[in-house]
């Protein structure tokens, strides 16, 4: 037989005018993924381009030069910097918006959580939602894992906590209505099984999805609150961290490992990295996508 | 593997007459990279190339790929080797030269994807070595490119059991080398070897050849061997793999080959690991178009 040549993973975008890119963009590339993490390949540095041009026209800079220079040298330049994170982060948000996780989550994760917690008694897997937005990361995982339900979590608890710090998100995402731009990647196969028509632009979500998750209100610098957030199994936190800076990013990161159960997994956005932050963190690979593993017990061996 | 397996193939790879449609320029080339870099053979290089005219187009096509970093194509092999050098355009040689190496009739692996991972891991392994210090990236991008030689010898040779192989390692989503193991009983590894003895590669290139999947059977080599194996895995898991969704988990660091590698370079340990990840996701695109130009399926041989 022949192994068709399907790419393992989303065949990348085409290039659009890498080549006539400012070489400025390179460095403002390199600055944004110093401070965040965040990573703009090539092949994307017209995103970042548009991201910049718009930010320029906020404040008046004519070049990206004099851009790089209100982002490095120029009073307010951290604020500026949060102003671009912003603006390059916008839009990310959509159901299904990285199959590479999902599939890595269904085919490798969890049936090695589910080998792990053979012996357990109480069957259940705890997932985290940080920065949950308005809901869409969170529901797209509570479809998987019902798509699960009936073979690998065939008699598993499975609890969603979804986070964030804007009361107007929480609310949004509780309501689980999504026009056409959120559902662009969602499969014809989960609009039919797993949403109901709200008007011909609107699907909402089906209240067996939501009763999954439960939507709250959390500040992940509030350490009271922080603390009750145990016994993790998963945690997603896509284009969060890029709100804190040095120190605070290294104490929610050090939280975020301390929720985790051993075995757990630490998932962030599709280009976006801890760099160095937490050494007790393993990067791991799967096809297609990374993630930041905390050891098992037995210390890390595969 | 048992001695009797071993010695049948060696016998089966002795029977191999000829390398179907292998350049005449191939055996020679690979005398030359196995000779000292001090050696002057500009001349020589450029004289056997001018007898195949197929293989000095591609190697300026393959030589003005991005993925090179030259502003401009090279006119001429000559002008070739003053823009990049005379070793680094030995080794764009080989890999003409190999593409051509084999008929698409005989081919129980998409030759496509073949390419696509061989020549993946050849720039990876280059990239990754310029990373450490004191590491030959030409070396390092030869060993690269011929690690999974013995697919080519399978594909010849063991056409059915090899057919066999990788139609379970797709069902199964299993790495190919296990799926040989079970069906073989042997894997490329030990079939590549045998081609690369009756070549007569360098010592190095063979262990990577034999040991890229059990670094520690390594004796001779084990750096070398250490790079091209982190290099494979990491192919593998982006986008650059056997063109089919392999589970798998990758921990790099963990890896007994990156201890390897580490002992020799102890700059491996302030390698960003996610942030070279990305910069291999670029590298992607560009790795797919030359080798559909190079080796697709309507090759420019006159």
């Amino acid at each position: 037989m022949t192994i068709a040549p399907q790419p393992a993973v989303a065949a990348p975008a085409p290039i659009k005018g890498s080549e006539a890119v400012d070489p400025v963009y390179r460095q403002i590339r390199d600055l944004v993924y110093k401070v965040s993490g965040i990573y703009k390949a090539e092949e994307k540095l017209y995103l970042l381009a548009d991201g910049c041009g718009r930010r320029m026209k906020q404040v008046g800079a004519r070049t990206p030069r004099e851009y790089w220079n209100h982002l490095t040298v120029q009073s307010g330049r951290d604020g500026e910097l949060r102003h671009l994170l912003n603006e390059i982060t916008i839009g990310e948000t959509s159901l299904f918006r990285s199959q590479p996780q999902l599939d890595a989550l269904r085919k490798v994760i969890l049936p090695e959580i589910v080998a792990d917690k053979a012996r357990q008694i109480t069957k259940r897997l705890r997932i985290w939602s940080a920065g949950c937005s308005t809901g869409e990361e969170s529901y797209t995982l509570a479809m998987n894992m019902l798509e699960e339900s009936d073979r690998l979590l065939q008699g598993w608890t499975v609890e969603i906590v979804a986070t964030d710090l804007n009361d107007h998100s929480v609310e949004t995402a509780k309501a689980g209505i999504y026009g056409d731009y959120a559902l662009r990647s969602t499969a014809d196969y989960f609009r039919r099984k797993y949403f109901s028509t709200v008007d011909q632009k609107k699907l909402q979500v089906l209240p067996e999805v939501k009763k999954m998750i439960t939507f709250s209100r959390l500040n992940l610098q509030d350490d009271s609150r922080m603390l009750g957030m145990k016994g993790m199994d998963l945690i997603f936190c896509c284009n969060v961290l890029i709100y804190f800076d040095g120190a605070s990013k290294s104490k929610v990161i050090h939280q975020f490992f301390s929720s985790l159960n051993c075995g757990g997994y630490f998932f962030l956005g599709t280009s976006e990295s801890l760099m160095n932050v937490n050494e007790h963190f393993h990067l791991v690979h799967f096809p297609g996508t990374i993630a930041y593993w905390k050891p098992s017990v037995n210390g890390g061996k595969l | 593997m048992i001695a009797s397996s071993s010695a049948m193939i060696r016998e089966r790879v002795r029977q191999i007459e000829t390398m179907p449609a292998i350049p005449a320029v191939f055996v020679p080339l690979l005398k030359m990279l196995g000779s000292s870099t001090e050696e002057v053979r500009v001349d020589e290089v450029v004289r056997l190339v001018s007898y195949d005219n197929t293989i000095a187009a591609q190697c300026l096509r393959v030589a003005g790929s991005p993925l090179f970093g030259l502003a401009q194509s090279p006119k001429s092999v000559k002008g070739a080797v003053i823009s990049l050098g005379l070793r680094r355009v030995e080794t764009i040689l080989l890999t003409c030269c190999l593409g051509q190496a084999f008929p698409a009739e005989k081919w129980a692996l998409d030759p496509d994807v073949f390419w696509k991972h061989s020549l993946g891991c050849a720039m990876v392994c280059r990239k990754f070595s310029e990373k450490l210090s004191a590491v030959d990236g030409e070396k390092a991008y030869m060993a690269g490119l011929l690690h999974d030689l013995g697919f080519m010898v399978n594909c010849l040779v063991f056409s059915r059991e090899f057919a066999a192989a990788t139609e379970r390692a797709c069902r199964e989503e299993i790495p190919l080398y296990e799926a040989e193991h079970a069906i073989m009983g042997f894997t490329h590894c030990e079939t590549g070897q045998a081609l690369a003895e009756k070549w007569k590669l360098a010592d190095d290139i063979t262990e990577v050849i034999s040991c890229h999947h059990a670094v520690e059977h390594s004796r001779k080599a084990q750096p070398l061997v250490a790079l091209v194996h982190l290099s494979d895995l990491l192919c593998r898991m982006r986008g650059l793999g056997y063109g089919y969704y392999e589970r798998h988990k990758v921990d790099l660091v963990s890896d007994p080959a990156w201890s390897v590698l580490l002992k020799e370079h102890c700059d491996l340990e302030g390698v960003d690991l996610a942030r070279f990840t990305f910069e291999l996701d670029e590298a992607v695109e560009e790795i797919h178009a030359l080798v559909s130009t190079v080796f697709g399926s309507s090759p420019a041989r006159t």
